[in-house]
């Protein structure tokens, strides 16, 4: 029994020896908790060196893995990096801290298109990073049909030549699109109708895949997809036979952002971050690595004529666009309304 | 343990005395920080609820337990998850069987060779064990894809006209998971072999017993061990295995690991994720009675 309890204690005694964070009193510091491959490291570099801040960087890979390490506690993260439905959520729960607007004047470069947005509507929690759309990619070279929404992507006829993202909340969103439901009104009945349509287009899917859904088009797998806006300029910039469309129906806007979580101990610093990236030769060069929609007005000034021409980045004409809001215990509906069609034939 | 405290105990039923639970005390403590503790957790979160963004909220349901089994609208049985089980053990099972029937020969074949070869043949299978998992993984998507290697190949030599359909597939997850897992069959098997005593079988020949029959009634009892530990070792591992289903097979199909990976991601319900992890492991605690069931009742 003693050795049992022996034991115990030192159990007990592993679980409370937490790593600490190992940060020097003096040293700036920010720590940095950001999508993997979307900060450039030149722009971390640039900024340690312009204001002497160490930066730490941890990623994640979902704003729902982001959302419990968050929550869960633990380590302090001064500066997040959260997608528009997701601050809404952390806005309603009071998890973020607002913005000393005035210590940050360089948000005078953003497009208003992309501020006060409904998710964020006086500004004072978020500044845009990346603005995105989910669309629809077709080699041009496979499909000689036009395609101009996902009814067309789905008509039977590009039977197992299809990726789509593999999240179920896209998924089930587009099915509500080709009735004009919003893609924020997830209500038993709405699910209900769009299961038929889910019905008729997952077997017609070949590859799900949100991660890197460009590689099943470049192998050559598949003919078209609905992925996301950086994925399709990437694609685009590769070979132009991969075109980049808009759906009709409706698409998902998407406006990934900066925010400081409530009690993040370094709020100067993430201010000082967010001011730096918002400086137009700072933004390009994000904008050179992951081509999304810059929401930053001067830089896109300094794009290149290439970057700017690409499509994907810069659709040259919009139907309607829509941001997803938090629809809290919906997500679990989806996931099981999805998970029941999947597989099917 | 007990060589260390001195004769062999021959009933093997002694309490283990206080160096024993000195020397044990590492071990313990890996399996209670890295198992038990985090086996107790998710049996606490199966009985929980979740708050609208996704915390875990310490109130008792049984409802977790209830959505596996049952429609939430209708409160019949529902199939949804039953189905991604039964396919889920589909391919483990495959794989298994393809492992068993691949990796014996292998295996015997290592075990039977000269002592000084066996050490290079057992490195040959532990080599693929040197590279990442993934980038494997990444290296048969390369191969079998639509415009990849294998089909490349076909087509230059002209042994067929337009590329084959290989990659997203259910044959392609089979594969992923046989590659993957044989080495975990091989090695065991092996250990077995290697221990066969070669005058038993030649005693079985003296006394009139054909190649199949000395198969079927000497090699295979004296090979159990391994051919259990071997079985176990493939198939419970490859039914929990998410990311060769969703890389090669597309996440068409989507399996107990995938559904259970979502669960703590996208959907935001680690309660309902903990019930499905739950259930595997009542499942592979299942499994792994029987077959040890079994091994004692066949004679060894």
């Amino acid at each position: 029994m003693k050795i049992i309890r022996l034991i115990l204690a030192l159990t007990l005694l592993a679980a409370t020896a937490v790593p600490s964070y190992g940060q020097a009193k003096k040293k700036q510091v920010l720590n940095l908790f950001c999508w993997s491959e979307y900060v450039p490291q030149e722009v971390i570099d640039g900024f340690t060196k312009e204001t002497g801040i160490k930066v730490n960087t941890e990623n994640y890979a979902s704003n729902e893995e982001m959302l419990s390490k968050l929550l869960a506690g633990g380590s302090k993260y001064d500066l997040i990096q959260p997608s528009e439905y997701t601050i809404e959520a952390l806005i309603k729960k009071e998890k973020l801290d607002a913005l000393t607007l005035e210590n940050i004047p360089n948000l005078k470069n953003l497009d208003p298109k992309f501020t006060k947005m409904p998710h964020d509507p006086e500004g004072k929690y978020s500044v845009p990073w990346m603005a995105g759309t989910v669309g629809i990619v077709v080699n041009t070279a496979k499909v000689k049909t036009p395609i101009t929404g996902y009814k067309d992507v789905f008509a039977g006829t590009h039977k197992r030549r299809i990726v789509v993202l593999n999240d179920s909340r896209e998924i089930v969103s587009w099915a509500l699109a080709t009735l004009g439901i919003s893609a924020n009104d997830m209500t038993p009945e709405n699910l209900e109708k769009a299961k038929p349509i889910l019905a008729t287009w997952l077997p017609q899917v070949k590859v799900y895949d949100s991660d890197s859904p460009k590689t099943a088009l470049l192998n050559g797998d598949v003919d078209l997809g609905i992925v996301w806006s950086g994925e399709a300029a990437i694609l685009w910039k590769k070979n132009k036979k991969f075109s980049y469309v808009l759906p009709a129906e409706g698409a998902h806007q998407f406006i990934d952002s900066l925010a400081i979580p409530k009690g993040a101990p370094n709020k100067g610093n993430a201010e000082k971050f967010i001011n730096y990236i918002l400086k137009p030769e700072v933004s390009v060069l994000i904008s050179g690595e992951f081509p999304y929609t810059n929401p930053n007005a001067e830089a896109v000034k300094l794009l290149k004529p290439e970057q700017r021409d690409n499509p994907a980045s810069y659709p040259p004409s919009a139907p309607k666009l829509e941001t997803f809001k938090d629809i809290g215990a919906a997500a679990k509906d989806i996931d099981k309304l999805v998970t029941a069609i999947k597989g099917r034939k | 343990m007990q060589a260390a405290l001195g004769a062999p105990d021959p009933s093997g039923t002694r309490r283990p005395g206080l160096f024993g639970w000195l020397l044990m005390t590492p071990m313990l403590l890996w399996l209670f920080a890295f198992v038990v503790a985090p086996t107790l957790i998710l049996l606490v979160y199966s009985f929980c609820e979740r708050d609208d963004l996704g915390q875990v909220v310490y109130s008792f349901t049984w409802d977790n337990y209830r959505r596996i089994f049952f429609d939430s609208d209708t409160g019949e049985f529902g199939t949804t998850y039953f189905t991604v089980f039964v396919r889920s053990v589909i391919y483990a099972g495959l794989t298994t069987v393809i492992c068993l029937v691949v990796g014996y020969p292998v295996a015997w074949s290592i075990g039977r060779a000269p002592e000084s070869r066996r050490n290079l043949l057992l490195t040959l299978v532990m080599i693929p064990f040197w590279t990442s998992f993934l980038i494997r993984t990444y290296a048969w998507i390369t191969i079998l894809s639509t415009n990849g290697l294998l089909n490349s190949f076909l087509q230059y030599t002209k042994l067929i006209e337009e590329p084959f359909d290989m990659l997203y597939t259910p044959g392609a997850v089979v594969l992923g998971l046989v590659y993957s897992y044989l080495p975990f069959l091989i090695l065991p098997v092996y250990g077995s072999v290697e221990k066969l005593d070669n005058s038993l079988v030649e005693a079985a020949f003296d006394l009139g017993a054909g190649p199949v029959r000395a198969f079927q009634k000497v090699i295979i009892p004296l090979t159990q061990p391994g051919i259990v530990a071997g079985v176990l070792l493939v198939f419970i591992p490859a039914i929990g295995m998410f990311a060769i289903s969703q890389l090669m097979g597309g996440g068409t199909d989507p399996t107990i690991g995938e559904v259970i990976q979502n669960q703590f991601m996208q959907a935001r319900d680690w309660p309902f994720g903990a019930a499905l992890g739950m259930t595997l492991v009542v499942m592979f605690a299942g499994a792994f009675w029987f077959t040890s069931r079994r091994q004692a009742a066949v004679p060894g």
